[in-house]
């Protein structure tokens, strides 16, 4: 059987070469009686289309960035709190709670959830040195989801909606002046060309996961399933790591190129936390118990 | 019959008017998301709106367009049949009505799986996906209606009652 | 390949439908579904809606009903006649006359938008009526604009470039800057073409324009000024940061409705007629697109695009031959799918070759947009040959044939290319900064 697998990166993302090598070690593993066919880039599904393809049956495998599906539920967005973690290992605590629900909920909607890879932690791009969280007011801040938009409410940054495909023409023209992201889009999108300010505040670790239509997963024999767990468990330490060495690689990249990277300094960050406490309560207001539970345990821990 | 000609007509007659409509949508959405940028306001999902006009800009004259014959192809072959080029076109509307019935079929189906499913929008608007695509079932079911006519028409008197646009065609003088 | 039948099949089918007199947009449909039905036992009619959907909503093609609409205001303006009667006295004396009008207007027009169906649209609506009214060979007025309006996908700002950036991670600024002299040159081969067969062609003949002096010349330039504000203001407006690209279409919109009106050509009656009409042209796009959209689905189902990349890909051809491979390759292509979605099947294999060849991706971006140009105007499935026979009424092998000369030019554009490669990779490299810092 050959099951194609739509995902949305370009075919050099990290995410999508761990898809790749997660892909052929199941077709191995199956001596080929289950061949995984990745297409990266959104030539098969774009993005946006993939969690639905994957639910209908469209396509039996696929990957999608979690949160982005945060209005169906808030669960999927358990990922992109602002501010509630804030490094690498703090994130994989908060996951190590959070999976088995967002797993339930991917389950309602008929998907099988298989592993998932932490995108480098988000930081601040801007124009200039920020000391303070009052220097950021008045900057023309990209907004492109809710939290982002609620960021430039509460520090009074004028948010500016720049979809992705025009942020490099948006920051070149000036449409936009500043932006969260991890340190890979700025090396992807060379943004030095025209921001000179990068602050690790690691405001939160978006989450891409890779599920299977529930239907076709209990079809599988026990054999296949076996070999995509033992797979899966691979590719989602794999990814980890790569995840972890390309944050490294791109702050060094963004550095070499002019841009000056650092940590945010500690009024800053602490300003920022305190934003990060009120969305946290707005997003707990959404998520209703199941959201509680999972705060409340990485809280206690 | 000439109620039910002139009722088929009007209809797809307006299913070009509310595409109109939708096209001013888009220009006055984007205006407003301009206005929105420049005066430091937010309007949170102007871009994902502009896109729901643009569909249903496009689906709600597909019919419209049939009718006025600005839907191109290539009639090379329709041509050169001469005397015999009716059953030609019976080829070509018989296909045309196979493909957008079963285009129409799917569209409402796959309406249906966005309720289903609760399926939201993943931008700021948050909007259940089956709203807008409801101009989706309606556009391509009138497509696939006026499929039907044409194709009866043509079967029934022997000429299928397109008639194409004399502003669109007379650029040339 | 033991997958010969199913692509035979498939071909036949596609030649079958599109011959025959089938609607573009339907047959691609048709074409599709066989595809998927041959190749995946995936449910084809559920993809479908979920493909056309995403593509027919999408914000970036929004852009493209307005630029339409900004041509049908234009059209029933006396804008297209002022615009003539401005340039005519100086491009008369011009080997091949007004015809350089087409190539002009086609380069000036693309730095407004990033499509070539709406630089087709914009720019045909105004030139063809006027062309015709001079007795110009009618080949020519098509070809030319067939072959100039694709210019809109390499001069800045560009569809395609903004989705090759994005697939393989390069600047789209620099892409961008990259597109601007190798644009330019296509242009000036164009106009070339023009001026030699204008001396060549019998049936080159328009009727004279009246001589006039130098004064009259200048006095005659004032009906430019109304088209050039309008220019100004949809570009000024992306490049001082008030609009995107997407939204500067809205400019040319209200720009145009404003030049009407104070030319007191705006009525209810030119207002609803320039709306209805762009009504009608866009939904005839939009089901092209929408049968387009599912066809590239079923081709990366299928997996021909990327196996034949594969295949290339096992050759080991040196730089210049694994070059001319894939010019051929994306010329076959090219003929079958729009130029966007062959880039997106195909990137994630011709992506590796290109590097290890050590071919500077930028300059690759810019072959790229001249294979697409090429694709846009190659029958059976070319783009711009669907608009232009949706406007002039021409049969398609007409307008094909007409274009011919346009893509031996693209041709040799690519030449050019490979030898001066400087053309797209000196402006990104000189200057690091975004058109507006
Ligand atoms: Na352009
Ligand atoms: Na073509």
């Amino acid at each position: 059987e050959k099951w194609d697998m739509p995902m949305a990166y370009a075919a050099t993302n990290f995410h999508s070469e761990v898809g790749a090598a997660f892909a052929s070690c199941v077709t191995e593993g199956t001596g080929g009686e289950l061949e995984i066919v990745t297409h990266p880039s959104g030539s098969l599904f774009g993005g946006a289309e993939i969690k639905r393809a994957v639910m209908t049956g469209q396509a039996m495998i696929g990957e999608r960035l979690m949160s982005a599906h945060q209005n169906e539920n808030p669960l999927y967005g358990v990922d992109s709190i602002p501010f509630l973690v804030s490094s690498f290992d703090e994130h994989e605590e908060l996951w190590s709670i959070a999976e088995p629900y967002v797993s339930d909920a991917l389950a309602e909607d008929n998907l099988h959830y298989l592993y998932s890879v932490p995108w480098p932690p988000q930081g601040l791009y801007t124009n200039k040195p920020i000391e303070d969280i009052s220097d950021l007011k008045g900057l023309k801040f990209r907004s492109y989801s809710t939290a982002t938009a609620k960021m430039a409410e509460l520090t009074g940054m004028l948010p500016v909606q720049v979809e992705a495909a025009e942020l490099s023409q948006a920051l070149a023209t000036g449409v936009a002046e500043s932006f969260i992201s991890s340190g890979a889009t700025g090396y992807d999108r060379k943004v030095w060309e025209q921001l000179s300010n990068f602050y690790e505040v690691d405001a939160w670790l978006p989450r891409n996961a890779v599920f299977v239509n529930a239907d076709a997963w209990s079809d599988l024999s026990d054999e296949s399933k076996s070999v995509m767990n033992d797979c899966a468990s691979t590719a989602a330490a794999d990814g980890l790591q790569r995840s972890k060495d390309y944050t490294d690689f791109t702050l060094e990249e963004l550095e070499k190129n002019g841009m000056t990277v650092e940590r945010a300094n500690d009024t800053l960050m602490g300003q920022l936390k305190e934003m990060g406490e009120v969305m946290t309560n707005e997003w707990l207001e959404e998520a209703g118990e199941d959201g509680k539970a999972i705060v409340d345990a990485y809280k206690g821990e | 019959m000439k109620l039910l000609r002139r009722t088929l007509d009007t209809a797809y007659l307006i299913g070009g008017v509310i595409a109109s409509f939708f096209l001013i949508a888009i220009l006055v959405i984007i205006v407003l998301q301009m206005l929105a940028r420049w005066t430091g306001q937010v309007f949170p999902g102007a871009t994902d709106y502009a896109g729901y006009c643009m569909a249903a800009a496009s689906f709600f004259a597909f019919a419209y367009a049939l009718n006025h014959g600005a839907h191109i192809r290539v009639s090379i072959l329709l041509t050169a049949l001469g005397r015999h080029r009716k059953w030609g076109e019976i080829w070509c509307f018989g296909i045309g009505t196979a493909i957008s019935t079963w285009f129409a079929w799917y569209a409402i189906r796959g309406n249906q799986i966005s309720l289903r499913f609760n399926e939201l929008s993943q931008g700021l608007d948050a909007t259940p996906i089956w709203i807008p695509q409801l101009s989706m079932s309606i556009g391509t079911v009138l497509l696939a209606v006026a499929f039907w006519d044409h194709l009866i028409r043509l079967i029934v008197t022997g000429s299928h009652g397109i008639t194409t646009d004399l502003v669109d065609q007379s650029q040339g003088e | 390949m033991e997958q010969l039948i199913p692509i035979g099949i498939f071909l036949f089918v596609l030649f079958l439908l599109l011959g025959s007199g089938v609607w573009v947009g339907l047959a691609l449909m048709g074409v599709a579904y066989v595809g998927m039905e041959l190749f995946t036992s995936r449910p084809a009619g559920d993809a479908m809606i979920t493909k056309i959907w995403s593509s027919s909503s999408s914000w970036t093609l929004t852009a493209l009903p307005l630029f339409i609409w900004m041509g049908e205001i234009l059209y029933r303006t006396r804008l297209s006649e002022d615009m003539f009667r401005g340039l005519s006295p100086w491009m008369a004396r011009l080997p091949g006359g007004l015809v350089h009008t087409n190539i002009v207007g086609c380069t000036v027009f693309a730095a407004v938008s990033g499509s070539s169906a709406a630089t087709l649209t914009t720019v045909g609506k105004m030139s063809i009526p006027e062309l015709r009214k001079r007795n110009y060979p009618e080949t020519m007025v098509i070809g030319t604009l067939a072959g100039a309006a694709t210019l809109g996908l390499m001069i800045p700002p560009s569809l395609t470039l903004i989705v090759y950036g994005v697939t393989i991670n390069e600047s789209i600024t620099k892409l961008f800057m990259a597109g601007v002299f190798p644009g330019l040159v296509l242009a000036a081969l164009f106009m070339g073409y023009v001026a030699v067969t204008s001396f060549v062609s019998k049936d080159f003949d328009p009727d004279p324009e009246p001589p006039m002096s130098f004064t009259e010349k200048l006095r005659n330039s004032r009906f430019l000024i109304p088209v050039i504000c309008l220019i100004l203001v949809v570009i000024g407006s992306m490049y001082m940061g008030w609009a995107t690209a997407t939204e500067a279409a809205a400019f040319g919109v209200i720009g145009s409705m404003l030049l009407a009106a104070t030319q007191g050509s705006l009525t209810w009656g030119t207002f609803s007629e320039s709306l209805m009409g762009a009504v009608r042209t866009s939904a005839m796009i939009a089901l092209i697109l929408a049968g387009a959209s599912f066809l590239s689905l079923s081709m990366g189902f299928t997996g021909i695009p990327r196996g034949l990349a594969d295949l290339i890909a096992s050759w080991e051809l040196s730089r210049f031959q694994l070059l001319m491979a894939l010019l051929v390759f994306y010329v076959v292509l090219g003929c079958f799918l729009d130029g966007i979605s062959s880039v997106v099947l195909t990137m994630a294999v011709v992506e590796p070759m290109i590097r290890a060849a050590g071919i500077d991706l930028i300059w690759f971006g810019i072959f790229i947009v001249v294979v697409v140009e090429m694709a846009q105007i190659t029958p059976p499935i070319g783009f711009n040959l669907f608009v232009l026979q949706g406007m002039t009424g021409h049969e398609m092998n007409f307008i094909a044939r007409a274009a011919i000369p346009m893509f031996l030019i693209m041709v040799v554009m690519v030449f050019v290319l490979i030898a001066f490669p400087d053309l797209a990779t000196w402006l990104p490299d000189n200057i690091r900064k975004g058109p507006a810092s």
